[in-house]
């Protein structure tokens, strides 16, 4: 089953008179659970690439269809419900609100959804559960190693059960240890549960790991290797 | 049905729990900016109890030691203050104003200028008949006799007893040619304990007493302002000159025996007032039983009683003579307050608009610090709405938590200044009472002046919070993300 769609995808940044193309022409598709890493030297185009997919950005030309809702074609507020409800964000850093738990910060979403109380904190158990952090729910940010934010904000990606889970560079500011644990709990995620992940990374050991790698250079697919 | 929608995406969840922590995460910041307004509160409404208090204290002291409440004049008197312009009175009249039901008393004046002199120094004074015990109803003039006064001499003596102190003696230099209409007064002056009166109130009364003997119906004899007899350098047991203007062009003139001072507290009155019994004057203006003026002394004295019974007295009244309010009488004086009102308002709005600035300040970096939080709670799913909303109470918060800690320590504070006046000594005394004015402030109950302070804060949160709002509702994820 398709999640997601890229086609023709251009993204041209026009800041003063330089003109640059930072995405050139992608067209990619994504089924449910791949664990697809997109590498490519710096100023390539991940993070970019990755914005848009998750409807942060908007292309200058070309489609992107998530579950075969064309993101562009939804207005701003929509749009915000519409990634509240199918994509999860893992990001490089400061990914949590700080002056929530690690248990408050993996409700937040499902908070938003309205979900029922009970529900809502069975889910929230498992999740943490599932990231190895049963032990600190009551811990703020603050009080947790990055890679243990790291994890709740893995946690609290899937609490929303999104159809992929984004991550630009989630392991860059991580020891090599807190790397392979965060890789290791995605890995196990996306074997058991069959969660989609889509991650951009410059380590070779995480790179090593994935499924599916897409190797991008100048905006344009270089590479789209599976193993 | 709409509202409703609106109202549960953006109310039911907890916004305002969230932003209450939010407001601890930068403890100091709050701290501060809370403080902010908290000082601005804090001073406006000392600021603002003292300005309203002491009108109220004027207009009140205005009212007692001369006004009243109404009084009946001859209909031109008030513009022309001749003794031409007075009205025959006669018991009649009396009964007339006593048949309503809010009118107390009357108390019979016959007020118009002459000139004072003494040996080559003249001025033009206020001369006051009035009926020595009915005048108590109202201004309690008795309690307003000068009792003490320190006199060179009187310092001398004090000067030349060891048993007062170095400061004691200093405050006598200070005080000296002032005057003193009860002991406390003095002796707070001097810097002597209250505790210590018995010790030193024996040898005051040999060194500085000065007690007015009272004047009566039918007996020639004047109390002078203290300030007039001071410029005019008259002391009880000297004698006044008085000239002038008499009944239909004869003239007037007389000399009459001071049998006291009066210390009055309107500044305008103390150094122009010339008291005697009003039957003298009667006979020194030569206008047999006419009178400038009958006090209508009033059982309620709130504003729409006044008003009321004005009113209703319209009618009953002898022609040619007409009622006339406080406020008439006083025209020029609530016109002063008035300007000074506007101005303590002003002060008061610049200190709002500093404070601001301040708040407006934190605001700006708070936002500018949080922008990368922002981007991630709108990534994933949060509308901007609703993060507008948790701004909106941690300012809101922000603002009560300055407002409330502001209240609470005012309005003890305001209300014990209400019971216990600020009463100043020594030198700041000495100066505000040679600008005439009373050393002592006065405070405004706690009132309606509270609820604009909150109204104030109100808008300075609302203003404060035009800049986050903004910022969060144009906000682009890509670019707060990368901050
Ligand atoms: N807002 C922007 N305005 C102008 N140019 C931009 C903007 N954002 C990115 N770019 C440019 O687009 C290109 C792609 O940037 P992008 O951040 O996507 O690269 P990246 O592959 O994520 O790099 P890295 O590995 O360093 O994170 C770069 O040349 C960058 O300078
Ligand atoms: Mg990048």
């Amino acid at each position: 089953m398709k999640v997601l769609e890229l086609k023709n995808v251009h993204k041209i940044y026009n800041s003063s008179d330089i003109k640059v193309h930072a995405v050139n022409g992608i067209t990619l598709d994504f089924e449910q659970g791949e664990f697809a890493a997109i590498v490519g030297p710096s100023g390539s185009g991940k993070t970019t690439l990755l914005n848009m997919i998750g409807g942060l950005d908007i292309p200058t030309e070309g489609e992107i269809l998530v579950d075969n809702t064309d993101l562009s074609k939804l207005k701003s507020s929509r749009l915000i419900d519409f990634r509240m409800n199918n994509i999860g964000f893992v990001f490089q850093s400061y990914n949590l609100i700080p002056v929530l738990t690690a248990k408050e910060n993996v409700e937040f979403i499902m908070n938003l959804q309205k979900w029922p109380k009970k529900k809502r904190e069975k889910r929230t158990l498992e999740l943490l559960k599932a990231v190895g952090l049963s032990d600190r729910i009551n811990s703020r940010p603050s009080k947790l190693s990055g890679g243990q934010q790291q994890r709740v904000a893995v946690a609290r990606a899937l609490a929303s059960k999104p159809k992929f889970i984004l991550a630009d560079e989630p392991t860059a500011n991580l020891d090599s240890k807190s790397t392979e644990t965060l890789i290791e709990i995605m890995e196990v995620l996306n074997k058991e549960e069959n969660i989609t992940f889509i991650f951009s990374t410059h380590d070779a050991r995480v790179v090593k790991r994935a499924k599916r790698v897409i190797t991008i250079e100048d905006g344009k697919v270089l590479t789209d290797l599976r193993n | 049905m709409r509202c409703l929608k609106y109202f549960e995406n953006n109310y039911t969840m907890k916004n305002y729990k969230l932003a209450w922590r939010n407001l601890w995460r930068n403890r100091r910041r709050t701290m501060i900016t809370s403080a902010s307004v908290f000082f601005a509160v804090f001073f406006a409404l000392i600021f603002r109890s003292i300005q309203t208090g002491s009108y109220g204290y004027m207009y009140t002291n205005a009212i007692e030691s001369y006004s009243g409440y109404l009084q009946l004049q001859q209909e031109d008197w008030w513009d022309e203050k001749t003794i031409d312009n007075t009205f025959s009175y006669s018991e009649t009249i009396e009964q007339l104003l006593l048949k309503d039901e809010n009118v107390e008393a009357t108390i019979p004046r016959v007020e118009s200028f002459a000139l004072a002199s003494n040996g080559s120094t003249t001025k033009g004074v206020m001369l006051m008949g009035i009926d020595p015990d009915k005048e108590n109803l109202l201004s309690d003039l008795n309690q307003k006799r000068v009792k003490y006064r320190i006199t060179p001499e009187a310092l001398e003596k004090i000067q030349g007893n060891d048993l007062f102190s170095e400061k004691s003696k200093e405050a006598a230099a200070l005080f000296v040619g002032s005057s003193f209409t009860n002991e406390e007064r003095l002796l707070l002056d001097l810097d002597i304990d209250i505790e210590e009166a018995d010790a030193f109130l024996p040898l005051l009364k040999k060194y500085a007493h000065y007690d007015a003997e009272v004047i009566k119906l039918g007996e020639p004899g004047v109390w002078l302002g203290d300030k007039l007899a001071q410029f005019l350098e008259l002391e009880k047991g000297d004698t006044i000159v008085l000239l002038g203007q008499g009944y239909h062009g004869a003239s007037a003139a007389g000399k009459y025996k001071i049998m006291g001072l009066v210390k009055l507290p309107a500044p305008e009155m103390n150094s122009r007032v010339v008291y005697m019994p009003y039957d003298i004057a009667q006979e020194f203006y030569n206008c047999g039983n006419n009178l400038s003026s009958l006090v209508i002394h009033l059982n309620e004295t709130d504003d729409k009683s006044v008003r009321k019974t004005k009113e209703r007295l319209r009618e009953p009244i002898p022609q040619h003579s007409r009622v006339v309010d406080w406020k008439e009488m006083n025209e020029i004086m609530i016109q002063q307050m008035e300007a000074d009102n506007q101005s303590g308002i002003l002060m008061i709005a610049i200190l709002y608009m500093v404070i601001a600035f301040g708040v407006f300040g934190t605001v700006l970096m708070m936002t500018a610090e949080r922008r990368r939080e922002f981007g991630v709670l709108v990534a994933i799913g949060m509308q901007k709405k609703k993060l507008a909303s948790i701004i909106t109470y941690e300012m809101i918060y922000i603002g009560l938590l300055g407002i409330a800690l502001g209240c609470l320590i005012t309005i003890p504070l305001i209300t014990y200044g209400t019971h216990h006046p600020i009463i100043f000594k020594g030198e700041m005394a000495y100066m505000m009472e040679d600008y005439g004015f009373e050393p002592k402030l006065v405070f405004m109950p706690v009132s309606y002046y509270f609820l604009w302070q909150a109204f104030i804060v109100g808008l300075m949160v609302f203003f404060s919070l035009i800049h986050p709002v903004r910022k969060i509702l144009k906000l682009k994820v890509v670019t707060a993300l990368r901050a």
